[in-house]
């Protein structure tokens, strides 16, 4: 169960470097967004869930459960509300096509 | 096996670190601070899976996130009226 644990917490860890990289390496905003996105939610909820079993107490596992759900509903508010607001102000144009203003069926 | 970890979220952070500092926009560094504050959270939290008193460690987390949801609600409501 020791071994389990640990496991877990380097598969958080993991998903959290993957999220650093993602975010260097991506091109514009919203990709950066989405590589970002990986480490506050499932790289949380790994982590976790490795700390309280190896931990192994019922307040840590309170705790825990309290953090992940926060993050849970917090996250997705937060990079709703900064996807939403800069949108207002940059074109995102791949291949000189900014997708999320052209309406491909509007012209024949 | 903890020290795989904690060199994981070393490279991790500095992905995030790099943005903070070189991103071409505000929202880029907004993403920046906000990755970097999650990637401290998921340090706190492997580093009180091996301390003694682990449990109450774990409760600094709690004041972590909350923090951070603010801060990236009040930098998107900034951005939002200002413009990058």
């Amino acid at each position: 169960m020791d071994t389990f644990a640990e496991v877990l917490l380097v598969l958080g860890s993991a998903l959290a470097m993957i999220g650093g990289i993602g975010v260097v390496r991506f091109g514009d905003l919203f990709s950066r967004m989405h590589a970002a996105a990986k480490a506050p939610t499932l790289a949380l909820i790994l982590a976790a869930i490795g700390a309280a079993i190896e931990i192994g107490t019922l307040l840590a596992a309170t705790t825990l459960t309290l953090v992940v759900v926060l993050q849970l509903l917090s996250s997705p508010v937060g990079a709703h509300a900064l996807s939403r607001a800069s949108r207002r102000q940059m074109t995102i144009a791949i291949d000189d096509v900014d997708e999320l203003t052209s309406d491909e069926h509007s012209d024949p | 096996m903890n020290i795989v970890a904690v060199v994981m979220l070393t490279i991790g952070a500095a992905g995030f670190v790099y943005r903070l500092l070189r991103g071409p926009s505000l929202p880029d560094r907004v993403v920046g601070l906000d990755g970097l504050l999650s990637v401290i959270v998921i340090g706190i939290i492997v580093a009180a899976a091996r301390s003694s008193n682990g449990g109450i460690t774990v409760e600094t987390v709690l004041v972590a996130v909350f923090v951070g949801f603010v801060g990236t609600t009040a930098l998107a409501r900034f951005i939002e009226r200002r413009g990058n």
